[in-house]
Order: C-alpha cells, then structure tokens, then sequence
C-alpha cells in the first residue's frame, strides 16, 4: 500500500477503530470490572454481572419482548410484498402510492412515536373513535397504555413504518426479473396471482433475505421508538430500553454494560454471516 | 379492454387507495389535530378539519421547539460534514485501491453500522464526558460523524465501483497519485452520489434520538430537536394538539427533502440494502 493511501484512510480509520473496536472491549471490561455506579474502576471481579442477570426476572421479561419485536418482521415482508405486487401492475400514478407508502420510513422514530401516542390513545384516540364510529367497538383497545397490549400496538406502529421499505426492496426485486421470463409464463397460461406466486416469488429470495437481516436490527436495536411511546416499566421493558434504564435511572453502569453486550452477541450473530456472505457474493 | 380487465383496475385502485389512507392516517390526523383549539380536539373526530383553524399550537410547540431546532440544524449539519467526507475517503480507497486483506478490514469498517449502540453507550458516554464534551453541540457532532462513518463508506464504495478502473489506470500512469485521482477524478464524476449520500445523512442525523438524549445534557444545552419533542409530549400528555403541531415542526426538514430531493433518498435506503 502506498504511503498516501495509508494517510487518506488513516483518519476514518482510527475514528471508527476507536469508537466501535475499543468501546466495545472497553465495555466488556467494565462488565467484568468492580466499578460501582458511575465511577469506572478496573480492577477484575469476575462475571457477577452476567450471574445477576440471569437472575433477574427483568432481564428475562426484556428477552421476551425483544423476541417478540421480532413478529414484525413477517408482518413487514407480507404488507410489503402487497404493496410492490399492487404497485408492479402496469397502473397510472403508482410513482405517487409508493411515495405515500415509503414516506413514514423516512420519519424519525421520535414523530412516529409521537404520532401513535395520539393514534392508539385509549380514551379518545384517533384508532379508537374510528373503530367506533365504523361498528366496531368491540375492537378497542387500551393499547400501549396496558402491559398486555404494549408489544402489539408497538408492532403495529412499527410495521406501518417499515413495510414500505421492504415494499421498495421487493419491487426492486421484481423489477430486476427479465421481462422475457415473465412473457414465457404468461404463454404458459399463468397470470396474476398464480403468475407471482409461481414465477415472480421464488426469485426474490435474495431482496427477502436483504429485508429480513434489516429489519431484524432494526428490530433488536429499536429504542427511540420505544423510549417515546410510553416510558417502559418492568413488565414493558426490552433489551435495549432496560439497558438505558439500568445506565441512565439507576447509574448502575457495571450491570448497564452487562446488558449492552448481551444485544451486541445478539446482533453478531445476524450480522456476521450476512455481511460476510454478502461481500463473498459480491467478490465473485 | 374487456370487462374482466375494467374489473381487475377498480380492485386495484380500491386498494391502492385504501392503503394509501392508512399510510397517511397518522400524518392526517396530526395536521387536523394541530390546527383545532383543545376543546374542539375533545368535541370533534381527529379525522375532520377544524371548523375554526387555529394557528396557536404550532406558536405554543414553537416556543420551546426554536432552540432545539437550531441546536438540530448545526448538529446535522457538522455531522453530515464530517462522516460524508471520512465515509467519501473510505469508499474511494476501499473500492479502488486493492491491497492485503482489504476486503476484511471494509468488513470491521461496515460492521460499525450494524452495532447495537447499547454495547457502547457507556464508554461512548464516559469519552464525552473526559473530553469535557458532555452536553455540547461539537461532542454530538463528533459521535455523528463517528458513527456515520460506516455507512458513508458503504454507500461511496458502491458508487465508486462504478467509476471505471480504465480512467483511474490512465491517471495513474500520467503519474497521478490517490490522493490526486481522488481529488480530480472521483469526486467530480460522483456528484449525485454525494448528494445521495449527503440526504441520507441529513435524515438520519436529524432523526436521531438516543445519542442526543445521552449526550445533550437536556434544556439549555445541546438538546437536539426530537429529544425536546420527546420532552414536550411526555410534559404534555393531555394537550395532543400542541403535541402534533410539534411533531410537524420537527418532522418538517425532512418532509421537505422527502419531497424535494425523494429520488436520492430512495437511492440511499436501496444502496444500503443491496450490500448493506
């Protein structure tokens, strides 16, 4: 490598050198450190953290709805794949619906929240008057103001969030599919539905997969989102909302970290695999 | 056209539409609610125009919303600055310039997109606070451009993979170093992927939340736009109208690139899936 392009790099290099690789050994560090509080000390105390974590019934009601976030994900790929199937006909002014569909992706997860505070808000809000004012009261719901029904409000939210995406994803894909294929299907007799689900469909393996990894960090790492709706409690709490508590409402920054490395294993194990067999795709 | 086809339009139509009412449901009923007096809010459905439309929440949410808008805008701004041109560099070296192990020292770079801020939140918080940083718009500004990084050189490699491999050999057989080509060559034949890159930025460090709320230190000091919104609503809890008039004042820049330069932003959400 030649001098100067060691200096070009050298800069971003460092930053992200710093920022992701030290901070995450720093972290485990402090996990397995005797820091009390705030105040970081170093000296090695074993993995008491980890042991406490195991037996706190928070840390397990966390995983669970972590987990559970998780169903957003079908959701989000099915609407998804609706929505690109509808905007792939050959129909005036679908350049207008697909902006419309995508626009909430493009929000700040602080305005959607807000937004579906007002939306699902259990005495007069918007969902519940129309769901009245349509016949169907029974459908009514506290929403995210109950523990029951916290995840799903949230689900719901979410997936009006980020359908759109998996929407431009697998239209995409769709698109990418030579049109003599499609024309070779049709001549075969298939059409429509039977025509996406036969043809179209398996082809767009590799746009699902894409959306799956995606939304499954989004997922994990949800926060804001969360953060904003409704200040979680114990029994609402998920990985990455119990670990802000637990750094920044009780300054417990030793068993903070504990937590914060439990999600980073967590997202390793996704993100590994795809990126490396990304990148191997992309070599050949 | 028969009628089988006829037919087949109106289904399609009817739910092109019904799900761009869904989409918009939320959007809808926020700028109906922001425009009504509180009784009205309580009289009338979030779905109907106010018959009086009254400008005072937006006034009332802009009170305590100007100071962090601005605080949003130099953050934006710095960050965007500062990891679009580390994130341009990386690009261009890590898609034109072939050495050992490169590949695998792109991944641990892309990799720093993917992680779950938690697992750094503390030492991130404790490096702030040793630089005496803490609630101060440039220690914010120095995480954005940290942890955009990544994707920056994700997006740039991408595009930069598209410059032909002729053009950079030519000049580099006139001689010309990789800091030069980078310079002369790169950078001009890649303005749309700056300016794609760049609008990915500008929403995704408007939008951001956690690092603001951790590191802005809180009113009066670097509080970024959607960490007051936060603040407003939860101080607010009854007053949705002031609530959707600020949700509007700080969703506002990025409805406004949404709309105006839409077609790079897509590009951006697409390059970073394909290879992301």
């Amino acid at each position: 490598m030649r001098k100067s392009t060691l200096v070009i790099i050298s800069i971003p290099l460092i930053f992200i050198f710093y920022f992701v690789y030290v901070m995450m050994g720093w972290n485990i560090i402090v996990s397995v450190s005797d820091s009390i509080g705030a105040a970081l000390t170093y000296h090695f105390k074993g993995f008491g953290q980890y042991i406490k974590l195991v037996d706190d019934p928070r840390f397990w009601t966390s995983l669970k709805n972590t987990l559970l976030l998780l169903l957003l994900i079908p959701c989000s790929i099915g609407l998804g794949l609706l929505l690109a199937m509808m905007l792939d006909q050959k129909l005036k002014g679908t350049g207008v619906f697909r902006n419309i569909y995508l626009m909430p992706f493009a929000l700040s997860f602080v305005i959607t929240a807000t937004l579906w505070a007002w939306m699902c808000a259990p005495t007069d809000g918007v969902l519940n008057n129309l769901l009245r004012s349509i016949g169907l009261g029974s459908l009514t719901s506290m929403w995210y103001t109950h523990d029951e029904t916290f995840i799903m409000t949230v689900i719901i939210a979410l997936v009006w969030q980020f359908s759109g995406y998996t929407m431009m994803i697998l239209l995409a894909g769709m698109k990418s599919i030579p049109q003599s294929q499609l024309w070779a299907a049709e001549l075969d007799g298939a059409s429509g539905f039977r025509l996406y689900r036969r043809v179209v469909i398996p082809q767009l393996k590799l746009p699902i997969l894409s959306a799956f990894v995606i939304l499954m960090l989004y997922a994990i790492k949800s926060f804001d989102f969360l953060w904003v709706l409704t200040e979680p409690t114990n029994s609402t709490f998920t990985l990455t909302t119990f670990m802000y508590y637990v750094m920044w409402k009780r300054w417990d920054f030793a068993y903070a970290s504990a937590i914060g490395n439990v999600l980073l294993v967590l997202t390793l194990v996704i993100v590994v695999p795809y990126l490396y067999s990304s990148y191997r795709r992309g070599e050949k | 056209m028969n009628w089988k086809r006829v037919f087949g339009r109106i289904v399609l139509y009817g739910g092109l539409l019904f799900f761009a009412f869904v989409y918009l449901l939320p959007l809808w009923s926020a700028i109906t609610t922001s425009l009504k007096t509180p009784a009205e809010v309580a009289k009338t459905s979030a779905l109907a125009f106010p018959t009086h439309p009254t400008l005072a929440p937006f006034i009332e949410s802009f009170d305590s919303l100007k100071g962090p808008l601005v605080i949003s805008l130099i953050i934006t701004a710095g960050g965007v600055a500062g990891s679009v041109l580390l994130g341009s560099m990386c690009g261009y070296v890590f898609s034109k310039i072939r050495f050992k192990y490169d590949t695998f020292v792109f991944l641990l770079l892309a990799a720093g997109a993917f992680i779950p801020y938690q697992s750094i939140l503390v030492p991130l918080f404790t490096t702030i606070s040793k630089l005496h940083l803490f609630g101060t718009i440039p220690g914010l500004i120095l995480t954005h451009t940290a942890y955009g990084i990544p994707m920056c050189a994700i997006l740039f490699r991408n595009f930069y993979g598209a410059i032909p491999e002729s053009i950079i050999n030519q000049a580099m057989v006139d001689g010309a170093g990789p800091w030069r080509i980078y310079r002369k060559i790169v950078l001009p034949s890649t303005v749309l992927a700056t300016v794609v890159v760049v609008t990915f930025q500008f929403t995704s460090i408007w939008n951001e939340y956690l690092f603001g709320l951790l590191l802005g230190g809180g009113e009066g000091q670097a509080m970024p736009a959607t960490v007051a919104l936060a603040n407003l609503k939860g101080s607010l809890t009854a007053a949705w109208e002031v609530q959707m008039a600020g949700a509007i004042w700080a969703a506002l820049p990025v409805l406004i690139i949404y709309i105006i330069m839409g077609r790079y932003l897509i590009r951006g959400y697409m390059t970073g899936a394909v290879k992301g």
